[in-house]
């Protein structure tokens, strides 16, 4: 078989089965990395594999499952060696055959951030060396994966450093998600995306459980894109002495995924070539079906499959026009600002995050890489990058977990030539803007011409015609009201004729008019009908998200009006609740007492609440010098004192944290600088991602009035001395809760030191002491967060 | 080897939770409440996955791996190594809790590493059970990180039962376990009954800075 015949569809191709079971019974020690026996026992390699493709297998993975750095770390082989050993035996076996040899790339073994510590550009590396140590294989396979961000780095080293074809499976459990909640749907979708040229499904689980994953799968990707399955001999017996399926129940249980359109086939852990033999019998003269694709729009993450087939609401506060708080925001690089309007948009029901973090002064691609990678560690909506600077979307496309949508391209070629290839390559859908250089047409024709134009770049760029999302774009009823008609037009043109989806900024309609919520909800409505899709909102627009609530019982897409009864059973319309709202929180600030009250008894809304009421008579500084700073003292001395725990601190510190922001919002609008008691660069270290006692140091910090540069978990030191370097904060603080980690805390102190940076140190953790602390040439001890403040209090000579 | 997915334990502990929340005496009426929005997150997230196998501990490389150890298996030829996890459904809730409400993060990761620990003890106590009915005695549970055994000894534990493959655990450069509230641990078989020797709080690293210690008790006791 020549490798560019693979996926013919002419006949089917056949997979081998189990290596390391096959090992285990030839007396492989537990524990012990089979990789080595390519090098220490060749010939009882080569001889598995002659048996598989004496059995009829047409692909045989070559023994590198384990071949990564890490893994063979103490081998006393590299990945060179071991990998080419490997390669060596299975071409041995298949000479003269015409059957392939696969380098077979299994999982890393480390988790990858934001779980865990290894960085997604290490872990591309890492398979950087593998796929070029493994240039002389036929074909690459990715398999047993559960970690869909770590499939992202293995494609891409794959296509970015070989020519050859790329398969990639993935393990699930019977709910149909990875170890790592990452969904078939979402596998599809980004597997695709990225450029796999197959897809599958292997380990973990017998034939029979995953023969529906495996349906779901044919579902999800292009008519007749090749997917395969290489399943267990069944599930572990009880009595642990095996798999519980025999070679003939195998047999006839692979024989049901024959009409879902599977082209190629094989075995995992306790298959034998014995059962290899069989899958030849039932696919024998046999050419493989068609699949039957369901034709979806998706968006995803891991976890989190969006189908934009019903009006998909996109959150749009992620946005730095016209709002100073998140200016200053994203110019200090506060990802807890954004992450706090992302999960408030979450909360009110945004199903998509719009991300745009373009600011003249700012470099724009390295904030929406952090900004995306910090998103997706806390929010599981899929993201819609917003940005024209094509540095800024690569940076995020790249590293984003999943398929996302970019915002966006328009009528102008240099535009199409710059982002549409970047869109195909990291599989993103793109929203084209039916605008060009000679500006915006005045009518539906005009735009539906232009429409029709980036939908013809696109599909010549290979982006599917279902990734294609066009907006027609919203004028302003006050300016050109004669125009709003011609933008519904253009939307049913491009659905009707184009068969593309749509998506609209709503808001634009009403700039410039009063009671803007009339217009946007009834624009709303008129474009939904006209066939919109995606509907870039405010989500905490309570009438916008009713406007489309609304709509779908009306259109009979919310079957029995279930949705909508759920959502507004009980409750009072929106004016009414207005009428009643308003008087609330003077209601609350004038009976919960003063903002110190609110504060001591941990009541957030209330804090914010007494603080902005206080904001109208007094100074900002004032507030918080005289009112928040006293309360949380006092707080902090009851906590000393054995009278308020942990908990009761953290509710406090949020309460105050609440009003602090309500100070904020106030500093921003007047357009003054806030004043800062101080910076303190705070971060847990190299190796170690518990992060708890950190963010309430942080927490307590920024309220006592100090600037806090978090530089997050798994901080490696030169990172922490290059923040101090940038910022000139006199103080750094280290956490480690981990008796190994504390050796990152001794490094990380040392380079502080050496690089002659004038810096103290505090460092914290439960596994400290004030022994270690001195130890490792800290300058204090913080045994608890109260602790932290006095010494940054003390340090920056505050009282 | 055994693979399971046992059930969270019914009712968690809260005195112990409330503990690791750093409340030594009786706690408020908020607190309370707190504790159980936490776990009221925690229960849907948390997904449990257990794997354990029976093996020779003339197999296992236990030659550096400290006196507390060896104390413990002391006439025990097999061993059962144990891994335990929550899932990684609950590192995420961890993580969106410590970046967004922090009150109910230190919340539910106290009720986590609490339940984790119950669930432990269930399994251990099954075990028992089962090691019992065919007329063998188990010891207590013995993680790496206990006394004088180094934690390194966690990627053995994890390599032997091939823990990613199996349950999706992975052990991280530092000897982190990977999804975060997960347990390795070694039980020692004997055809006596053994209780193990868990540690003395002569060897352990947190012998200076123990809340039990503080208390006058040990974790021992607890």
């Amino acid at each position: 078989m020549n490798r560019n015949d693979l996926f013919t569809r002419d006949k089917y191709v056949l997979l081998d089965g189990g290596m390391g079971t096959m090992l285990q019974a030839r007396g492989l020690k537990l524990g012990a990395r089979p990789e080595l026996l390519s090098i220490t026992e060749p010939e009882m390699l080569t001889g598995i594999h002659r048996e598989y493709v004496q059995a009829g297998a047409d692909i045989v993975y070559a023994n590198t499952f384990g071949a990564s750095a890490k893994k063979l770390e103490g081998s006393g082989y590299s990945v060179a060696e071991v990998i080419s050993a490997s390669l060596a035996c299975a071409r041995r076996a298949v000479q003269g055959t015409g059957a392939l040899v696969a380098l077979d790339v299994g999982p890393l073994g480390e988790l990858l951030e934001p779980a865990g510590t290894l960085k997604f550009e290490d872990a591309y590396r890492c398979f950087q060396e593998i796929v070029i140590a493994g240039a002389q294989a036929d074909v690459i396979v990715v398999e047993t994966m559960t970690d869909l961000y770590e499939v992202k780095a293995a494609i891409l080293a794959a296509k970015e450093n070989s020519t050859l074809p790329v398969m990639v499976s993935m393990s699930f459990e019977q709910n149909g998600r990875s170890f790592t909640g990452c969904t078939v749907e979402s596998f599809a979708a980004t597997a695709v995306g990225l450029g796999a040229d197959a897809v599958g499904i292997n380990c973990s689980l017998g034939p029979v459980e995953i023969l529906p994953l495996a349906q779901r799968l044919c579902q999800s990707v292009p008519k007749n894109f090749p997917v395969f399955v290489k399943p267990n001999a069944g599930l572990p017996r009880a009595d642990g002495s095996g798999y519980d399926i025999t070679p003939e129940m195998f047999r006839d249980a692979m024989a049901q995924y024959l009409p879902l359109g599977i082209c190629m086939l094989g075995g995992c852990c306790g298959t034998t070539p014995q059962y290899i033999g069989y899958l030849a019998q039932i696919t024998k003269g046999k050419a493989p079906q068609d699949t039957k694709p369901l034709q979806r729009s998706l968006l995803c993450t891991p976890v989190k499959t969006v189908d934009v087939c019903d009006v998909t609401v996109v959150g749009e506060r992620i946005n730095p026009t016209g709002k100073k708080r998140f200016q200053q925001a994203l110019r200090e690089r506060d990802m807890d600002y954004i992450l706090a309007q992302a999960v408030d948009q979450e909360s009110r029901g945004a199903q998509v995050l719009d991300v745009n973090v373009g600011l003249p002064d700012i470099d724009e691609p390295s904030l929406m890489e952090q900004t995306v990678k910090a998103l997706q560690s806390v929010v599981d909506l899929p993201l819609q990058l917003d940005s024209s600077n094509p540095a800024a979307l690569e940076r995020g496309l790249r590293a984003y977990n999943g398929k996302p949508i970019v915002n966006s391209v328009n009528g102008e070629e240099s535009v199409l030539r710059n982002i549409l290839p970047l869109c195909k390559k990291y599989g993103a859908a793109v929203v084209g803007l039916t605008l060009d250089q000679s500006g915006i047409p005045p009518k539906a024709e005009g735009r539906f011409a232009i429409a029709r134009r980036i939908t013809e770049a696109a599909l010549a760029a290979g982006i599917p015609r279902e990734d294609i999302y066009i907006d027609c774009l919203t004028l302003t009823a006050s300016a050109q009201q004669e125009a709003v008609v011609e933008t519904l037009k253009a939307i049913r043109m491009c659905k009707q004729q184009l068969g593309v989806r749509t998506v609209l900024g709503v808001s634009n309609i009403s700039f410039g008019l009063p009671c803007r919520t009339y217009l946007n909800t009834a624009f709303f409505t008129l474009a939904m009908y006209e066939g919109l899709d995606l509907a870039i909102i405010n989500p905490s627009s309570s009438e916008m998200m009713a406007a489309r609530a609304a709509f779908r019982v009306l259109t009979n897409r919310d079957a029995k009006s279930m949705d909508y009864v759920n959502a507004y059973a009980g409750m009072t319309t929106v004016s009414t609740l207005q009428a009643a709202g308003a008087a609330a929180p003077a209601v609350q600030a004038a009976a919960g007492g003063s903002l110190g009250a609110a504060i001591e008894k941990g009541l957030k809304s209330e804090a914010k609440a007494a603080a902005a009421e206080m904001l109208k008579t007094m100074q900002p500084l004032e507030v918080v010098d005289g009112h928040l700073i006293p309360a949380l003292d006092r707080v902090g001395e009851g906590f000393e004192a054995g009278k308020v725990f942990l908990p009761q601190l953290l509710q406090s510190a949020a309460a105050a944290q609440s009003a602090f922001e309500a100070v904020k919002d106030a500093i921003a609008a007047e357009g003054s600088a806030s004043e800062s008691k101080g910076k303190i660069v705070l971060a847990t270290v190299k190796g170690d991602i518990h992060d708890i006692g950190k963010n309430i140091v942080k927490v307590i910090l920024e309220n006592y009035g100090f600037t806090v540069l978090d530089l997050g978990r798994d901080v490696p030191p030169e990172a922490v001395v290059q923040a101090v370097r940038e910022s000139g904060a006199p103080l750094v603080g280290l956490s480690a809760l981990m008796t190994t980690t504390v050796k990152s805390m001794e490094e990380t102190i040392r380079a502080l030191h050496e690089s002659g940076l004038a810096c103290k140190v505090m460092v914290g953790g439960a596994v400290l002491t004030p022994e270690y602390a001195e130890m490792i040439g800290a300058d204090y001890y913080a045994k608890d967060a109260k602790r932290s403040a006095d010494i940054a209090k003390k340090l920056f000579g505050v009282n | 080897m055994k693979i399971l997915q046992p059930p969270l334990p019914k009712e968690l502990d809260a005195a112990q939770a409330l503990r690791y929340m750093g409340c030594t005496q009786k706690a408020d009426p908020a607190t309370e409440a707190l504790l159980q929005k936490a776990e009221a997150l925690l229960r849907p997230a948390a997904q449990p996955h257990a794997v354990w196998m029976e093996c020779p501990v003339a197999e296992l490389p236990l030659q550096n791996t400290g006196s507390d150890l060896a104390r413990h298996l002391q006439g025990c030829e097999n061993a059962v190594l144990l891994a335990v996890t929550l899932g990684s459904g609950t590192d995420r809730l961890l993580q969106r809790l410590s970046a967004t409400e922090l009150p109910a993060a230190v919340a539910a990761d106290a009720a986590a590493s609490t339940l984790i620990e119950q669930l432990c003890d269930e399994i251990e106590g099954e075990l028992r059970r089962e090691y019992q009915a065919r007329g063998l005695y188990i010891t207590g549970r013995y993680s790496p990180g206990y006394g004088d055994c180094p934690l390194a000894l966690q990627s053995v534990f994890a390599a032997y039962l091939d823990t990613g493959r199996k349950i999706g655990l992975t052990v991280g450069s530092s000897g982190l376990l990977l999804p975060r509230k997960s347990v390795t641990a070694i039980l020692g078989i004997s055809q006596k009954p053994v209780t193990g020797y868990r540690a003395g709080c002569a060897h352990c690293v947190l012998q200076k800075t123990c809340q039990y210690r503080k208390r006058g008790v040990s974790c021992e006791q607890e």
